[in-house]
């Protein structure tokens, strides 16, 4: 059975203080059904990913608040994994589609955050990790900064080598037109700004941000129009809680476990790979996921990253986080996850425009909870 | 859980605390990996800047983990300070 992609959309990602998650859902998803050419007669279950809403919002129960919101009365599930939700909700919604289940279902990825004050988001957000992580006060640049120490001692990362990833993702948000920031910004910015939890300063770290992903997944060929794409891996994985009890500081095995397999069911090798929109949640984060989906050799990814390798006009192939990524685009939690295949998406039909790769025919979506408790992998190819 | 040694594997400060935390910050988080071969987070308390780097060794203290209001119980948990 072929799984195929038939309409994507999402909305602008920001502070957008005036739109409830209501109209976030529901521009995603009307647009992506319009973009797959269906209605919403076709839809037989919905998935949500999503992690906030019920400590930020008072609000669980998604599947059948937007359901409810959206006008179809189906199966209905929320889904979550911290800031793995969206591709959890993916791979869910692709299972149940691979059992014959449903032949046609649409994944939301949706996230509320910016009504809250940092602190008050800083301890929600902290339920993706350990109590003892909790209790000890860690935050979650706190957390991805013990792995930047990590990895800068084992390796000799530099500061210079995250903010490099920073500026790469700001350029590509600046041709995003629903990406939260719109400039470029300078390595000299980045070391300047203001430190969060030594080493990572405010421009290592991904913002706040609300916004809303919505995909429409297939596997009913008369349903399948000229505009598809198809889904030929969906990986999830899953590591400890907490970092503390992690093998290592300095590699996520659960992002590299999810490679591993996501590789071997879609029959590919990380050479393969056109685009790859990954999870850097701050600049480190992008360092790890070269790495661990085998893209470049521990200790060496930072450096390609500096060089350029993997940015727009000077990648000679390979181009990371064509949309800004989380640091550029924005990282509503839940909508990450969805946006990232929605990107890909774009990418292989072509319609990326300014931020379009060219030739672009596989891409892999990689999407990790908390400090990398759980990663799930998506393959897609363009037919 | 107390008097455990170990050394400090990694470490960072907080600046941006979570909401109860605020009042504290700065304040290391650092992962210890005990002698007994387990390891854990905690924050590091008594400490100068110089105990800040890896393989810094440490024992594991008692102290009270957040302020709370006059009529709730006081919460304590494990710490860990430089030796």
């Amino acid at each position: 059975m072929n799984i195929y992609i038939i309409g994507a959309a999402t909305t602008k990602f920001g502070e957008l203080w005036g739109v409830s998650p209501r109209t976030l859902a529901t521009t995603a998803v009307s647009n992506a059904l319009k973009d797959a050419e269906i209605t919403t007669k076709e839809i037989e279950a919905l998935f949500v990913g999503n992690m906030l809403s019920g400590m930020l919002g008072g609000q669980e129960h998604l599947g059948a608040f937007f359901a409810e919101e959206l006008g179809i009365s189906v199966p209905a599930f929320k889904i979550e994994g911290a800031c793995a939700s969206g591709g959890l909700a993916l791979h869910n919604a692709v299972n149940s589609v691979l059992s014959g289940q449903y032949k046609t279902v649409v994944v939301l990825g949706v996230e509320k955050m910016t009504d809250h004050k940092p602190e008050d988001v800083a301890t929600a957000l902290m339920g993706a990790g350990s109590e003892g992580e909790r209790l000890s006060g860690a935050t979650f640049p706190g957390l991805y900064a013990i792995i930047a120490r990590a990895h800068m001692e084992k390796y000799k990362t530099t500061e210079r080598d995250l903010a490099s990833v920073a500026v790469k993702n700001h350029y590509h948000a600046s041709l995003n037109p629903n990406a939260q920031f719109h400039s470029p910004i300078t390595i000299e910015q980045v070391l300047k700004s203001s430190c969060v939890a030594d080493p990572l300063k405010l421009l290592d770290c991904s913002p706040i941000s609300d916004g809303a992903a919505a995909v429409i997944i297939t596997s009913n060929p008369s349903t399948v129009n000229k505009k598809h794409v198809e889904i030929i891996a969906s990986v999830a994985a899953t590591d400890t809680l907490g970092l503390a009890q992690r093998a290592s500081l300095t590699e996520l095995h659960a992002t590299k476990d999810a490679g591993v397999r996501a590789f071997k069911k879609a029959g590919m090798k990380p050479s393969d790979v056109d685009i790859a929109e990954v999870h850097d949640c701050f600049t480190i984060a992008e360092i790890l996921a070269m790495e661990d989906l085998g893209f470049y050799k521990k200790g060496e990814a930072a450096t390609a990253i500096a060089r350029g390798e993997t940015m727009l006009g000077t990648s000679k192939h390979f181009v990371v986080n064509p949309s800004g990524g989380l640091k550029g685009c924005g990282h509503p939690v839940g909508a990450t996850g969805v946006k990232q295949v929605v990107e890909l998406f774009d990418q292989l039909l072509g319609r990326a425009q300014k931020r379009q790769v060219s030739h672009a025919t596989i891409g892999l979506a990689h999407n990790v909870g908390g400090s990398g408790a759980t990663a799930t992998v998506h393959i897609l190819k363009n037919i | 859980m107390l008097g455990k040694i170990g050394v400090v594997t990694s470490w960072t400060i907080i600046r941006l605390p979570p909401a109860d935390f605020g009042y504290q910050a700065p304040y290391p988080v650092v992962i210890v990996s005990l002698d007994n071969g387990e390891s854990m987070v905690a924050q590091m308390v008594d400490y100068d800047e110089k105990n800040l780097h890896i393989g810094q060794r440490v024992v594991t203290v008692v102290r009270r983990t957040v302020q709370v209001k006059t009529d709730d119980v006081v919460p304590y948990g494990i710490k860990v300070k430089p030796i």
